[in-house]
């Protein structure tokens, strides 16, 4: 293997090792502000799988609104929740079986297609910078969706006010 | 660098457009609108939702699609478009007046239902799995707020709550779904899905991705065994919304689940349509049998809505032209029926009381015979009576099965409608038969609810005896 | 190519193993004297009052969502910037169409009041 080979591969086990940890901590974790804690190290993790597949600008984005944002709007949660922070909750209930199992089989059946699938590797590289070639995606195949976003984000702009106005 | 500019054809998505224009207007308009006058944003809604349907017209027969492949207007995707259109118009009649009596009186009301028939109409129009997604999340976000939007009602709260968190739950599975589609195929567009498959029919991949986006759908319709939500989240969310989200979600999140599973997947090796067949064996009996046990009637239309989705999905193991027309009757015919009956049980509440346990409705044919007898209309329509609409479109879905194969489907189906007669009936029974319970004479019907239940009704009676200009509208099938 | 950010990796190693290096040997070698002062969380700053484990106001929870809606849309904005010449007047409309929607968003959380904290 040559040397970038090995490094993205190293690359690839540590970001999952801490997402991995992450996300194991944030569903035992008694503690609710350590769940969110080992949620946010997840996420990390996660932005810098992104980093390891070349997907700069996507894992700049997880860093800003996961990272930054989606997990301070956890901690606040937790915080204006009455008497969510001192008592240390159950981390399982009773269908915790359950909830087992079928993970369990999600897990072996994606294992399955995983390992039986051929993944053909991309022969083309994206010449240069990709976030330019995103942009011009976004103004011109996905012009529909980019719009349809901007409704989304009113009607959760909209909703924000109604729920938590005063 | 020049720019290749997508085909920006407005026409194509010209009622998302107008209902969506009208959303931002009316939400200028609540700015403006002193406390009194705010059900007047409500009329202004129903206007743009009347444009709409006229746009929605002007488009029929004549198949395009627009910016790049990512929406069409077909006839599919047009009659849904006017089967939510409907829907909507309808719940914000029987919303008018309502708020009021709830004390939530505020134009965001109209502004999220409108939001939310957006997200509906793109959902029943699209043809990329990425548009499916955005309708579906534009669709569900507002009705995530509208389920709570009672908020001095713990209730209310609580089935917002509970329809957010496994709603984004099952976006989650939706989503997860998509990606692995794409891994599969490197597109998210339906045709070109389509003519992957074509070309390598046998793809482990894809087989995920779809099980993924059948569960992301399967939460949606409220198909057993992903329908846990739908009884407390019926039960808890104002009426009028309940009313609206019964109808608009199974129309628009059908509409998808048709045109993903038979456009992009008939060529597929793994012949789905034996899951879909168990899946709704399972939802028709469990919805039925749960509706059984139910004393209260927003959850007994709740568990009947369930079973409603059950039947719907025979018409998706059919495929062919004749599953999908049934499709579209049903929906329409389930539209009307399930407004009008959701109509009546806010027709007939004391203000903020309302009567939700069927024991409580003892004598309400003696004071209210016209909403009575409309209420025993509408149940004989969900029963599938003739010659209401109800019956029209089980007798199509159940043909449809027989004529490809799926008569043992159809027998099951047709069993259920028997057991579900049992529980549609004792409302009716119990109106006519029982004694008076006291306070019916507190109680006075508002007009536009009683003009909504009217129109329903008109609906109802002309689709079950002149069933056939809908049958041929509902023919048109999708722009492949 | 990842092999890019190898230095980030570097740095990473460094610092990790520098905290590491650090809170154990100090760990090992200093002497542990406990008193209430060094105990308390500002050892040289204002007492503590209240615990910090009480509910917050609501108030934060609204001013957060709005950065969160308004943070999404600057995210937007992003690679249509570094390309805004090449992509035109036409992607000046597709933009401004965008901005303009969340605008009217803007218009209404200010006018109800979303932006006041009292």
């Amino acid at each position: 293997m040559s040397t970038p080979l090995v490094l993205t591969y190293v690359g690839f086990f540590v970001m999952a090792a801490i997402t991995l940890g992450g996300a194991l901590m944030a569903v035992s974790a008694r503690n609710l502000i350590r769940a969110a804690l080992g949620l946010i190290i997840a996420l990390i993790g996660i932005a810098g799988i992104y980093f390891v597949l070349e997907a700069e600008f996507v894992a700049v984005v997880q860093i800003l609104v996961y990272v930054g944002a989606i997990s301070i709007l956890i901690l606040f949660a937790v915080m204006l929740t009455r008497g969510l922070m001192k008592r240390d909750l159950p981390a399982q209930n009773a269908q915790w079986i359950a909830a087992a199992f079928i993970s369990l089989a999600m897990f072996a059946a994606l294992l399955y297609v995983a390992l039986s699938t051929n993944w053909r590797a991309v022969e083309t590289q994206v010449a240069g910078d990709l976030i330019p070639k995103l942009g011009t995606e976004l103004m011109t195949t996905y012009l529909l969706p980019f719009e349809a976003v901007s409704l989304l984000l009113l009607a959760a702009l909209v909703g924000a006010i109604v729920i938590a106005r005063e | 660098m020049s720019l290749s500019v997508p085909d920006l054809n407005f026409r194509v998505i010209a009622p998302a457009l107008i209902v969506a224009l009208t959303a931002l207007i009316v939400l200028l308009a609540e700015l403006v609108t002193p406390a009194p006058r705010k059900r007047w944003l409500g009329v202004l809604g129903l206007i743009g939702l009347l444009i709409a349907a006229g746009a929605t017209v002007g488009l029929w027969g004549a198949p395009a699609s627009a910016f790049g492949g990512m929406v069409v207007a077909d006839n599919f995707g047009l009659f849904l478009t006017l089967v939510i259109l409907l829907g909507a118009a309808l719940s914000i009649l029987l919303a008018l007046d309502f708020v009021r009596a709830h004390r939530v009186d505020q134009g965001e009301y109209y502004v999220l239902v409108l939001f939310a028939v957006v997200g509906m109409i793109l959902m029943a129009t699209a043809t990329d799995l990425i548009v499916i997604f955005l309708a579906l999340e534009l669709l569900s976000l507002p009705l995530y707020i509208l389920a709570a939007f009672k908020r001095a009602d713990a209730r209310s709260l609580e089935a917002g709550l509970k329809y957010f968190l496994l709603g984004a739950f099952s976006s989650a599975f939706f989503l997860y779904g998509i990606a692995f589609i794409f891994g599969g195929t490197g597109t998210t567009n339906l045709m070109k899905i389509a003519d992957a498959l074509a070309k390598n029919p046998r793809n482990d991949l894809l087989l995920v991705g779809a099980g993924l986006l059948l569960v992301g759908f399967a939460f949606k319709v409220a198909l057993v065994p992903f329908h846990w939500w739908t009884p407390d989240v019926y039960d808890g969310a104002p009426t009028a919304v309940t009313a609206f989200m019964s109808v608009g979600v199974k129309a628009a999140a059908f509409g998808a689940f048709f045109r993903a599973f038979l456009v992009a997947l008939p060529a597929f090796a793994f012949d789905w349509r034996i899951v879909l067949a168990a899946l709704a064996v399972l939802t028709m009996t469990l919805g039925n049998v749960a509706a059984l046990l139910q004393s209260n009637v927003k959850r007994m239309l709740a568990y009947s809505s369930i079973a409603h989705a059950g039947y719907i999905l025979i018409a998706l193991v059919a495929m062919g032209a004749s599953g999908l027309s049934s499709a579209l009757f049903y929906l329409l015919a389930y539209t009307l029926t399930n407004l009008g009956a959701f109509g009546a049980v806010i027709a007939l509440s004391d203000g903020e009381r309302e009567r939700l346990e069927i024991r409580d409705w003892g004598g309400a044919a003696r004071q209210y015979p016209f909403i009575a007898a409309m209420f025993a209309i509408f149940m004989l329509s969900l029963a599938g009576f003739p010659p209401l609409a109800g019956f029209t479109g089980k007798f199509l879905i159940f043909s449809a099965a027989v004529e490809t194969g799926w008569a043992w489907l159809a027998v099951i189906g047709v069993l259920n409608s028997l057991v579900s007669a049992y529980f549609y009936l004792r409302p009716i029974v119990q109106m006519y038969m029982s004694e008076p319970v006291p306070g019916w004479d507190r109680i006075r019907v508002a007009p536009l609810v009683a003009l909504a239940l009217v129109l329903a009704l008109i609906g109802v009676i002309a689709l079950g005896l002149y069933p056939t200009p809908a049958i041929v509208m509902a023919t048109g099938g999708f722009l492949r | 190519m990842p092999v890019d950010y190898l230095p980030i990796l570097v740095m990473i190693a460094i610092v990790t193993a520098f905290a590491v290096i650090a809170l154990t040997l100090s760990a090992m070698t200093g002497p542990r004297r406990p008193n209430p002062t060094k105990l308390s969380p500002y050892e040289s700053g204002m007492p503590p009052f209240g615990s910090a484990r009480r509910r917050f106001s609501i108030k934060y929870y609204l001013t957060a969502v709005l950065f969160i809606l308004f943070d999404i849309e600057i995210i937007f904005f992003y690679p249509w910037a570094v390309l805004f010449r090449d992509l035109g007047w036409f992607g000046l409309s597709a933009m401004g169409t965008f901005m303009l929607v969340l605008l009217i968003g803007y218009v209404y959380v200010w006018r109800k009041g979303g932006f006041e904290w009292d």
